[in-house]
């Protein structure tokens, strides 16, 4: 009785250690065999807006590309971790903010190019290129069309009102856009005025708060909310699908000569302080502030190309019929962090 | 048979070298945590200030009343399916005893977009309640406590099945009978004598809904419920500062902890053993065919919530990917990743979980009790923290494995362990140690009686803890979102990333191939667990 439950075990105890082993050998292939080639990217913009302009620089110039995509604040972070480890040549983030708080922690390097110089005016760039601004998006209110009159909002710090209490749509506080615009009111209007839009937004949206602007805007457009803060192309994003949708940017806030504009962010790259393919970095910098590059890459998104000569997709309003608040975009990497803790204070989600 | 003690005498240095591993691994697990603690103990009274008078009290609530009302209903549910599937024998019994454990299969955020699409304004659902109720009326939107609970509710309950089934099935018949001869009605049989014995694996399964609750990322996410885990996530995307996401991570941790005590507690004074001498099985009684309608009804209504109706969905959409040639062949690579990581951490799970969980049975000494509470630290603390605490610690002591997927395993293996051992324990607790002393008695040493009259007996058991990390693993998120090295996608990132621009029909095809790879293995625990006994 005995023996052939032993014989039984001791098979299945072999077969055990042979599976073992092969799952061991596996798990040890992909481990050492990560390629060490090509030019690797950090991309805080989504997969799907960046993999195309990649492909077309591969094509071009033959280097192969390979990208990690995340928030943007998460990749700086792992940046800062990796140190000297990193695998990456470029940080590319759809905010002017980080890659100005990337720089100051000394994760991205100077670059000296005259193709930069030439092709993005110095507003959009850090002052030694460690970044480069290479398209711009405009922070905007949306509103659905039949239920809001345009001239009922002047200003966006008027969205503290609480006549529009449980009409509005909010990014929650992880929103690197929300702290970037709530950045340039604060840099305009001072923290009590910061504070006091921050407070009546929160009791504004309730339960309206949003981790993805797309949401936000499809909140808007059917109706569930009247308002909502959004990136610009996401607005023309959804229009893109759904043309009927009563649904609109509204450009005429914070205009006239008192107003304080609209707020202007803007997508940049910039080459890492530890990039072990530099040479390659460059190319693909200067692939990205060609005209072609900035062609691509604003389209692909529809949003504002920074280069002078470059035209915008049609369907977007005239980049002059409208204008944007001057604040230097490194304050907004200066004002990150006490932001952080104003939005925070007051609570938001 | 009731034992009040298990202890039995196990060889010194056998069992000392045992803790020794245990310790050592325990140590490890629990790394990441010191860690976190320290960080957040070290942290700026302010930010404790801070988070205590915004987000803490809302937190606390909002977690409990989700964790508590998935506790409830995955008990429902969990404990019904399985009374009917083991009691009662009706026409295509044999087959639902499968299917019902479907939903396992599926990663809870896909289950959550799939009810944001079903249940937002102007879905499937939303209209048909219009046209039932009338147009004015909405049903629930998804974006809310009941939306989150019903989609973590209908994502955990084959948890509570699937041990509640075991026990149901393992329960000696002669009990039931001893009670009614001696004059105990049905009903007072059933919660007197049923419930009592089978209330063990009740609260495994149990602590396992509510820890997969907490932990859970995906699911809350999707559907803004905030929970502990999500906010710290929001905290770690958002920040460049870690210190307020220790600090909550701390509070997470003890929180969970509470739990994962107090069924620790609750166990240790209710212990039971069957005789498998006179072991008979309960027969399933035979239904009329009204009985077998509304059972039926029953499980097609679950089963269709919880499996058929996403997955159908999912197979439309992918019918789209495909016919709109968005589906190539970087999918292999995907799915290998994707089986390579999952089975290498289930496999080395075992390994590392049978000293813990083994000395935790026969021996719970202070020390061996300390090693497994620590291993089970891993579940609650959240999947990003855990990651990114790895990635301090590791490209610090051992940087030559930076970069590579063995992080990733690392990370999988802390988080993910205690699902594991949990159902090794439960195992290891149905083996009367009275078995194991006869062959010590007999003279067997103490490897040897392990391999030859413990494994065998536990074996499906542990085949189940296999499988419950596997397909943890292959739904894993956060921490593979912050760990994967450059260019190593698995299917959850690839539904995460598709799913999160809301592409449904690209996040389409990897959610069903994983749905489809987890499916032979879900089907597989039925089949061992059905033989156990």
């Amino acid at each position: 009785m005995m023996l052939p439950v032993c014989a039984v075990i001791n098979k299945r105890a072999v077969s055990w250690t042979l599976n073992f082993l092969t799952i061991v050998s596996f798990l040890l292939v992909p481990a050492f065999s990560i390629a060490d080639e090509g030019l690797v990217v950090y991309s805080g913009r989504a997969e799907r807006l960046i993999q195309p302009v990649l492909d077309a620089f591969e094509a071009r110039t033959g280097i192969p590309v390979r990208v990690l995509t995340g928030s943007s604040t998460a990749l700086v972070n792992r940046l800062q971790f990796e140190g000297e480890r990193s695998p990456a040549d470029v940080f590319i983030s759809n905010e002017v903010g980080t890659l100005e708080h990337a720089h100051k922690l000394h994760l991205l390097r100077p670059v000296a190019m005259k193709e930069i110089d030439r092709a993005i005016p110095s507003a959009f760039r850090a002052p030694d290129n460690s970044w480069i601004g290479l398209s711009g998006r405009i922070w905007v209110v949306v509103y659905n069309t039949t239920l809001v009159q345009p001239d009922q909002v002047q200003s966006i710090l008027d969205l503290a009102d609480p006549r529009w209490k449980g009409k509005l749509a909010i990014p929650n506080a992880g929103n690197e856009y929300l702290q970037a615009g709530v950045s340039v009111i604060h840099a305009l209007n001072g923290k009590q005025m910061t504070e006091q839009f921050l407070k009546g937004i929160k009791a504004n949206a309730g339960s309206f708060v949003f981790g993805k602007n797309r949401q936000i805007v499809k909140a808007v457009a059917q109706g569930e909310v009247a308002l909502g803060i959004v990136n610009h192309y996401y607005i023309f994003r959804h229009l893109d699908k759904h043309p009927q949708a009563p649904i609109a940017p509204l450009l005429t806030t914070d205009q006239g000569s008192k107003g304080m504009g609209i707020v202007m962010n803007a997508s940049g790259i910039g080459i890492t302080a530890h990039a072990p393919h530099v040479a390659a970095a460059k190319r693909l910098i200067q692939f990205l502030v060609s005209q072609a590059g900035q062609k691509l890459f604003a389209d692909l998104n529809k949003e504002y190309p920074l280069h002078p000569e470059v035209a915008a997709d049609a369907v977007l309003p005239d980049r002059k019929s409208f204008h944007v608040a001057q604040v230097p975009l490194t304050r907004l990497g200066e004002l990150r962090d006490p932001i952080m803790t104003v939005i925070e204070d007051i609570g938001l989600r | 048979m009731v034992s009040d003690s298990s202890t039995f005498r196990i060889p010194s240095v056998f069992s000392q070298s045992l803790s020794l591993i245990s310790l050592g691994i325990a140590g490890l697990i629990v790394l990441p945590l010191v860690y976190v603690a320290t960080t957040a103990l070290l942290a700026d009274s302010a930010v404790w200030g801070r988070l205590w008078t915004t987000r803490v009290p809302e937190l606390f609530f909002n977690t409990i009343s989700l964790a508590g009302t998935v506790a409830i209903g995955t008990l429902l549910l969990g404990v019904s399916l399985a009374w009917f599937l083991t009691q009662y024998d009706f026409g295509g019994s044999r087959t639902w005893e499968w299917v019902i454990i479907l939903p396992l299969a599926i990663p809870s955020y896909v289950l959550a977009y799939i009810y944001s699409y079903l249940l937002g304004l102007g879905g499937p659902l939303d209209v048909t309640w219009q046209w039932l109720v009338g147009e004015d009326s909405h049903i629930f939107s998804p974006f809310t406590f009941a939306g989150a609970a019903l989609v973590m509710t209908l994502n955990t309950f084959p948890f509570v099945y699937v041990l509640a089934r075991s026990a149901f099935l393992n329960f000696n018949i002669s009990y039931e009978e001893v009670a009614r001869v001696t004059g105990a009605t049905r009903l007072s049989t059933f919660f007197r004598v049923f419930l009592p014995l089978i209330r063990p694996s009740l609260v495994a399964g149990l602590l396992l809904a509510i820890l997969y609750v907490v932990s859970d990322f995906g699911a809350v996410s999707l559907l803004r419920y905030q929970t502990f885990t999500y906010a710290i996530y929001q905290q770690m995307t958002g920040r460049f500062d870690y210190t307020a996401a220790s600090c909550l991570s701390l509070l997470l941790v003890i929180f969970a902890l509470v739990f994962v005590v107090g069924e620790r507690w609750f166990r240790k004074t209710s212990r039971f053993y069957q005789t498998s001498g006179a072991f008979r099985r309960v027969k399933p009684r035979t239904c009329t065919s009204l009985q077998t309608g509304l059972i039926t009804l029953y499980l097609l209504v679950i089963v269709g919530l919880a499996f058929a109706l996403p997955v159908m969905l999912l197979m439309q959409w992918t019918m789209t990917a495909i016919a709109e040639g968005e589906l190539s062949f970087r999918f292999l690579g995907f799915i290998w990743n994707s089986i390579l990581l999952s089975g290498s951490t289930a496999t080395l799970a075992l390994l590392v979980g049978t000293p813990l969980a083994y000395l935790a049975c026969r021996k719970p000494t202070r020390l061996n009790m300390l090693c497994l509470q620590g291993a089970y630290s891993g579940y609650v603390l959240p999947g990003p923290v855990a990651a990114l605490a790895l990635l301090v610690l590791i490209s610090q002591m051992v940087p030559v494995l930076y970069g590579t997927t063995v992080i990733l395993v690392v990370a999988y293996l802390i988080h993910f362990l205690p699902a594991g051992l949990q159902a090794m324990e439960s195992a290891l607790h149905q083996v009367n140690p009275n078995v194991e002393e006869a062959a010590r008695n007999l003279g067997a040493r103490a490897v040897r009686t392990f391999r030859v009259i413990t494994l065998p007996l536990v074996k499906g058991g542990f085949l189940g803890a296999w499988i419950l990390v596997f397909i943890q693993c292959m739904k894993e998120l956060p921490a593979t979102l912050l760990l994967r090295p450059v260019g190593f996608d698995t299917l959850a990132i690839r539904v995460w990333l598709e799913a999160s621009e809301e592409l449904f029909q690209l996040a389409a095809p990897p959610a069903l191939l994983i749905i489809i790879v987890s499916i032979p293995v879900v089907i597989l625990l039925t089949r061992r667990t059905g033989s156990l006994s």
